[in-house]
């Protein structure tokens, strides 16, 4: 496991600051947060490489904030592979490697066996971070610290490589903490996800509940959610109403009914929030379109003219005008299509009182 | 509408600068040029067929080579530490004891000299511990070594410590994590990457050791090294006496000079790889 507390280090000019956070043993963490947020200098830290100047860092039970890097028992991968130039490709895995077969077993996993004669200097960029990635892995590390491992990698080849960097993460038990900037790969890997921002920890648990459940407009905004309302919050009297969707339950852990105003809009949803300003955040995702209103149970229905329409691949990205508030809603291109939808036409905009999180 | 800009006007200023540029630039290369290929195309043939029947030329050459290798190995081996703290640690009196290791080289090196006498001298306390243990300092080849290790070593820490600012860290850090300690690391990772570094630092303090007069000729008059040598003879008998040997000496110093170059063309390894 790793165990951060209160972690605070500095390398040059940039400061870490009382992080904590912890990825249970056995566990995949991912770090996220914008550039420059200390994402590097967190995993170097944890590596011994960089100085803690306070706090505790436990790997797997044991506190090692003193120890130096070589006895922490933690392999490191960089964005930029730092695979040695004065060294074969070969001589680079077998660097640290426990053993021939692991070197052999990783070579073969991460289909690097046409790289092991050549010359580092001669690699593309993700081919280093193949090497790199083996290379670390040759050692067993108990806990590994990847620092944006897979961004030289073509799409295919990311895939494929996240799939079998999980799988051996499954079978050979290590403790893994990722850094990335990619919040599909974040959802995908991640079994802790910490939002790190200016040296310091905005948020941290399950990736559902981070992405889902942002702490700030902030943070929801730097996730991709791109309907954050600022307004007022009003705890409604009805103990479980019934557009509630069958989850009356929630009120038993203390959330109750919660209507919230923005302007024109005027959103229900649940939640622990008292009466008072504070923000609204729903994801795109939430935001189902239709052209004639809907019979369902979402309690939230608006009526909206389509003003952009902006096509993302597989996914279209449509701007609502709800009575001058914009309302984004992602629905398949697909989807989009059927609708015939254009700038212009008049849609109805629906999402349940649970897509929308109060922060 | 407006008025198609004039552009031949910053053309012509381009042109002019690159003459300009051209004209200082080779007027300075003739300048330093020209006497050292003077020397050795006017007494080099001299100079080389002095050596065979010119004993204290042979020995002075034996003498400079020696005391010069000395210096620069001891440089090496002492300096080599300091240089690798400098460019990674960050501790406080690093900027004084970076200041510390200039000084030579901003001192006139007769004051260096003299300085040297002053710790190293018959009767300071250090320099008549020495001569207790039966180590001569003063009128000896320890201080000719001395000498030209208190002139040219801030060169090859300075040097060196470019080299190892070079390496990434991050190399180390790798190392480390993949089960090296901090000194095998060193040994495995940063000197084979810092290497061409350090042997052009190290060639420069040779060749810097070689060439030292005026701190040497305070400590040790006799034996003579080359350059004591060729100041010897020009004030005994004048260009005549004193051109062969300075010509063997300018010789001499092509030697490191195509060292270094060759190196610097095969440039050393600075990128993160």
């Amino acid at each position: 496991m790793i165990d951060v507390r209160g972690l605070s280090a500095r390398l040059g000019e940039f400061e870490l600051r009382d992080v904590t956070f912890d990825v249970p043993a056995g566990g995949y963490g991912v770090v996220i947060g914008p550039a420059g947020s200390g994402k590097t200098t967190l995993l170097e830290a944890i590596a011994g490489v960089v100085r803690a100047t306070n706090g505790d860092v436990k790997l797997n039970g044991r506190s090692v904030t003193t120890v130096p890097p070589d006895e922490r028992g933690v392999g490191l991968v960089y964005q930029h592979a730092y695979l040695f130039p004065h060294l074969s490709v070969l001589e680079n895995l077998r660097y640290g490697a426990q053993d021939e077969d692991t070197v052999e077993e990783l070579v073969r996993r991460l289909e690097i066996d046409a790289l092991r004669q050549r010359n580092v200097r001669s690699l593309s960029g993700g081919e280093r971070q193949l090497v790199a990635l083996a290379r670390a892995l040759a050692h067993r590390p108990g806990v590994l610290l990847l620092d944006e491992p897979f961004s030289a990698l073509d799409p295919r080849r990311r895939g494929r490589t996240r799939r079998e960097v999980r799988a051996l993460h499954r079978e050979w038990g290590f403790t893994a903490l990722q850094v990335t900037h990619d919040f599909t790969e974040a959802g995908l890997l991640g079994d802790v996800a910490v939002l790190l921002d200016a040296g310091r920890v905005l948020q941290y648990g399950p990736p559902e509940q981070v992405f889902r459940k942002p702490a700030s407009p902030y943070i929801a905004e730097f996730l991709g959610a791109e309907n954050v309302f600022a307004g007022t919050a009003r705890v409604l009297a009805e103990e479980a109403p019934d557009w509630l969707e069958g989850d009356a339950a929630a009120l038993a852990h203390g959330y109750h009914a919660i209507e919230f105003t923005s302007g024109p809009l005027t959103l229900y949803t649940v939640g622990s929030t008292g009466n008072g300003p504070c923000y609204a955040v729903v994801r795109s995702e939430e935001v189902v379109l239709s052209l004639a209103p809907q019979s369902t149970s979402a309690r939230n229905e608006f009526r909206g003219r389509v003003v952009e329409i902006g096509t993302l691949g597989a996914l279209a990205r449509v701007t609502l005008d709800v009575g001058g508030t914009p309302l984004v809603a992602a629905v398949t291109t697909r989807s989009a299509r059927e609708m015939e939808l254009r700038e212009g036409a008049e849609v109805y905009a629906t999402f349940k009182a649970m897509g929308v999180h109060l922060c | 509408m407006s008025p198609i800009p004039d552009r031949s006007r910053p053309r012509l200023r381009h042109g002019v600068f690159t003459v300009l540029a051209a004209i200082g630039g080779s007027l300075l290369l003739l300048f330093l040029a020209a006497p050292v290929l003077e020397l050795i195309v006017t007494g080099g043939a001299g100079g080389i067929t002095r050596l065979g029947r010119d004993a204290e030329l042979r020995q002075a050459l034996m003498l400079t080579g020696l005391t010069a290798t000395t210096a620069t190995l001891l440089g090496i081996v002492c300096g080599t530490p300091v240089a690798y703290l400098l460019s990674r640690s960050d501790f406080r009196g690093r900027a004084i004891l970076s200041a510390l290791l200039d000084l030579p080289l901003l001192i006139p090196h007769p004051v260096a000299g003299i300085a040297l006498l002053l710790v190293f001298g018959r009767e300071s306390a250090v320099g008549s511990a020495l001569l207790a243990a039966g180590l001569r300092v003063v009128g000896s080849p320890v201080g000719i070594v001395c000498a030209m290790l208190f002139v040219s070593a801030p060169l090859y820490i300075s040097g060196a410590r470019e080299a190892f600012a070079r390496v990434d860290f991050r190399y180390e850090a790798v190392a480390r994590t993949l089960g090296d300690d901090a000194w095998r690391s060193f040994n495995r990772v940063t000197l084979p990457l810092a290497r061409r570094g350090m042997v052009a630092a190290a060639v420069v303090m040779w060749a810097r050791a070689v060439s030292e007069f005026g701190a040497i000729v305070i400590l040790t008059y006799n034996p003579k090294v080359v350059s004591v040598l060729s100041y010897d003879r020009f004030t005994l008998g004048g260009l005549r006496e004193a051109l062969p040997v300075a010509a063997v000496m300018a010789i001499i110093a092509l030697i490191p000079l195509t060292v270094l170059r060759t190196l610097r063309h095969d440039r050393s390894v600075s990128v993160t790889t």
